[in-house]
Order: C-alpha cells, then sequence, then structure tokens
C-alpha cells in the first residue's frame, strides 16, 4: 500500500481510541536521503503514522460515513527518540473531544514501551460532495476504497474466540 | 521515493528566511493512491517541505557543520489539503537562536494566500550522546545543497553571496580525483 | 517590569505551551522534571517561549547546568563536591540548593528545579 505508515491496527475502540505499530525496514527508500550515514524515520512520517491510525480511528467510529480525513491541527509535537531500521513504533491515538466535523485527539509513539513522540491532533471529517469539490460517486469511490484499506491492517489469521474475546480487533464488513 | 519536500530555494538570506517552492505533482509517490479518486499530498510531508527549507536556513549558520534535526513541531495550522497542479511557497523565517537548537516560523502561500502557519523547534545534537552520529558526508550533502539550488540565490544579510563551506569543497575535490570503483 | 504575579502568570503560560501540561499543574512548587516532566530538549523550548514572553535574553545552562554536572573537576562519585557546590549556587542564584546539598548526587539535581525556582531565575534576569 503506497505511502501506508502504519501496519497493522492492533486495536480499535470507537470513539475512544487506537493503538496501531509501524515497523521500520531499511529497504525503506526515503532512508537514502534520511540520513544516508544515519537512516532513521523522519519525525514527519511518526506524525503521519500517528494521522493514519486516528483517521481509520474516526473512520471507523463514523461507520465511515465520510470520504475524506484531512489534519487541520497539529500541537505541540515533540519528538524524543529515532526509529532506526528494525524498531517497531507503537502508535496511539486517544480520542479527547469533538467539535462539529473536527476531533481533537492526544496521540503519543513509543518504540519498546520509550515515548518517542507526544502531541495533540485536530482532524476534520467531510464528504466532497457536500463542499462542491467532486461528485457523490468520487465520495462513494473513496469509502469503498479506505474500507478495503482497513480490512487489510487488521491481522487476518484471527480466530472466531479470539474475536469473540476482543471484538474491536477486526472491523465488521 | 526521494525524501525531497521542497524543489529549489527561491531566497536565501543567512541568517534571516529563506524561501523556497514545491510543486505537486499527480506523478508522486506521496500523492498516488493516498486518497483514491481524489489526489492530495499528504500534510505531513507539506510540514517536511518547511522543515527542510528552515533547517537547512539554520543549518548554514555553522557551515552545515551542526547536525540540524526537527525536535518539535510548536503549531502548525493547516487551511486546505494540497492538490495536484498546485504550487506551494514556503517561507522560513528564524526567530531565535541558541547555542543547542533554533526556533523557525513557517509560513506558506498557494496561490497567492495563506495555506499553513508553523513554528517549528530544531535541536543540534550534541556531542555526548551522539557522538558517533553523522547524517551527510561532505561530498554528498554538497550535491544535494547544489540540487536545490541553495548557493544559487544564497547571500549574506549584506547582500554577498554566500560561501560553499570549505571543508565541503576539499571533500568534493578529493571525491572527484578519487579513481573511479 | 512585572510584578511577582505577572511573571507567573507568564512562565505559566510559556511551560503549558512548551510541555503540553494542564495550567492547574503548573504550580509554583511543582518540580519542572519530575512533576511536569521536563526533558533537555523542553528547556531549549522554554527558553524561546520565555524569551518571547519576556523580551529579555536568558541561557539554557542557567536552568539546565550540564556542563557543571558533567565536569569531572566538580563530581566525584557520581556526587558534587564542594567546589562543585560553589559553582552551582553562582550559576544559580536563584534557585534553593539546601534540600540538594544535603545529598548531592548528580542524578537528583534534575529533579530539584521548581517552578518557583523558574520565577525567580526571570525575576532576577529581568530585574523586578
Amino acid at each position: 500500500m503506497r505511502f501506508a505508515q502504519i501496519d497493522r491496527i492492533v486495536s480499535l475502540i470507537p470513539g475512544d481510541s487506537v493503538r496501531a505499530v509501524k515497523g521500520l525496514a531499511l529497504s525503506e527508500e526515503y532512508l537514502q536521503d534520511h540520513f544516508p550515514r544515519f537512516p532513521v524515520m523522519p519525525g514527519v512520517l511518526m506524525l503521519e503514522a500517528i494521522f493514519q491510525a486516528s483517521a481509520y480511528l474516526a473512520r471507523a467510529t463514523d461507520d465511515f460515513r465520510y470520504s475524506m480525513v484531512k489534519l487541520v491541527e497539529a500541537r505541540n509535537v515533540k519528538f524524543q527518540g529515532f526509529v532506526q531500521p528494525g524498531d517497531q513504533l507503537v502508535v496511539t491515538a486517544k480520542w479527547h473531544s469533538e467539535q462539529g466535523q473536527q476531533v481533537k485527539l492526544k496521540v503519543e509513539g513509543a518504540i519498546d514501551g520509550r515515548t518517542a513522540v507526544t502531541g495533540v491532533i485536530l482532524i476534520e471529517r467531510y464528504n466532497l460532495a457536500d463542499r462542491g469539490l467532486a461528485s457523490t460517486a468520487t465520495d462513494q469511490y473513496l469509502i469503498r476504497e479506505f474500507k478495503r484499506k482497513y480490512r487489510l491492517l487488521f491481522n487476518q489469521l484471527v480466530s472466531p474466540e479470539q474475536v469473540a474475546a476482543n471484538p474491536a480487533s477486526v472491523p465488521a464488513n | 521515493m526521494r525524501w525531497f519536500w521542497i524543489d529549489r530555494f527561491t531566497e536565501f538570506v543567512s541568517g534571516k528566511y529563506a524561501r523556497a517552492v514545491k510543486c505537486v505533482s499527480l506523478t508522486e509517490e506521496a500523492v498516488d493512491e493516498y486518497c483514491p479518486g481524489y489526489p492530495c499530498l499528504p500534510s505531513s510531508v507539506v510540514i517536511e517541505g518547511m522543515a527542510q527549507t528552515g533547517g537547512l536556513l539554520v543549518g548554514q549558520l555553522s557551515d552545515f557543520r551542526e547536525r540540524v534535526v526537527l525536535a518539535k513541531i510548536g503549531h502548525c495550522k493547516f487551511v486546505d489539503i494540497p492538490r495536484p497542479g498546485q504550487r506551494l511557497h514556503f517561507l522560513a523565517e528564524i526567530t531565535n537562536l541558541q547555542p543547542n537548537g533554533a526556533y523557525v516560523v513557517g509560513r506558506i502561500e498557494r496561490d497567492g494566500e495563506l495555506f499553513c502557519e508553523m513554528e517549528l523547534m530544531f535541536a543540534f545534537l550534541d556531542d555526548d550522546k551522539f557522538a558517533k552520529v553523522e547524517q551527510f558526508e561532505p561530498a554528498a550533502f554538497l550535491r544535494m545543497l547544489r540540487l536545490l539550488r541553495l548557493f544559487d540565490v544564497a547571500v549574506t544579510e549584506s547582500g554577498e553571496p554566500v560561501r560553499i563551506p570549505p571543508h565541503m569543497l576539499e571533500a568534493e575535490k578529493t571525491l572527484l580525483a578519487s579513481p573511479i570503483p | 517590569m512585572p510584578n511577582q504575579d505577572e511573571v507567573f502568570a507568564k512562565v505559566q503560560e510559556a511551560l503549558v505551551d512548551a510541555l503540553g501540561v494542564d495550567e492547574d499543574e503548573v504550580q509554583p512548587e511543582a518540580t519542572m522534571v519530575g512533576d511536569l516532566g521536563a526533558e533537555s530538549i523542553d528547556f531549549l523550548d522554554i527558553i524561546f517561549k520565555l524569551e518571547k514572553a519576556f523580551g529579555f535574553q536568558f541561557k539554557r545552562e542557567d536552568l539546565y547546568p550540564e556542563d557543571i554536572l558533567t565536569n569531572s573537576q566538580y563530581v566525584q562519585g557520581g556526587r558534587m563536591t564542594a567546589e562543585g557546590l560553589a559553582a552551582l549556587k553562582q550559576r544559580m542564584p536563584f534557585a534553593d540548593l539546601t534540600r540538594f546539598e544535603q545529598n548531592p548526587a548528580v542524578q537528583e539535581f534534575n529533579n530539584l528545579l521548581t517552578v518557583q525556582d523558574l520565577c525567580n531565575y526571570v525575576a532576577m534576569k529581568v530585574g523586578s
């Protein structure tokens, strides 16, 4: 999946929180520039991982009602540790509050339990047709594509017993 | 995918401010399939564009010897999302400089209108914890700066062209004189 | 020249901004590192914000004296020597070091600095 900055959603509780993981591979092409002698995940991609997890939380919470989720604000995003190839960044986003179509989330990322990034983000969900930006068909196509991507982000081999124990682990449809 | 989030510098006044431009294109890997059916560029890499504009502005003050990293996004607010065919104009200004870091205020315009505002804090990696860390080999770093046309536009406050750091020119000279592997 | 309350209000705002903590967590007796979770990088941001708020130049090493704490002349067996303590007092006349003097273990130092110490520092520099 192009530009996917999360590899798997580990848990998702609608309206509450999401946890996802992103492993950094030495084969990721942009590492040749960041940096040639010290390959590390750029801070903004840590933010992107957080944003993508948050966006899926919003989509699942809204039952995929909206096609678009965009980043409106990032506040006090502090980078405290480097993610190196072989590390896995575990990102968590907690639903803080909602105002209209905007959601505020408290977010963080950790490597082996050590905090690597913290912050607050504000995202907005909407449909393009409602804002005169595109046709309803475009919204519908987008929603379809995000549902498809969402399913791929869960462990495909989860047994029914595991699902019963943790209903948030696998999307319904 | 390369990690260049600005296409070139258009203005650069040492220690003060720098302007850069980025074209958003349908063929960019980050655009492709990010938002299927309504192509757009992720906002996170727009922040990186400002981090690169501001980070190199700050780095130039130490002849690119300090290892500059993005330590904090103080605050960042977007008006919209970037779409293919659009051009983003970055302006980064140093507002505060300390021995171990710097504060940069950034403003991005699109079609002459405000698109994004942000405050970024950069830190210089200290030798205690990061003694062995080197981000770039000097000749490769110089090549990158040339790619971004930094020295084509960079001037000091008094208007003199900014010189290419001697240690980088030396490294480049050594590389070009060495046998082809 | 700002009075004590004004200094506290601005310092509180700078800390809320830099550390992402709530206003009511920023009490005078709260320690910067222990209670508010400030790290090395945060001190840089706090300095920037204080400079902006007060229009004065502050120095990170006044609040975070890494150079004294890691100087082999001043530290022996993880504890500050008398010389080291004197250097600290000189660098940080605004801070209450009595507790640290009783147990001058270097790794305890960072947990010392309180919000009140920070206010005292600002007041000292700004001359109120």
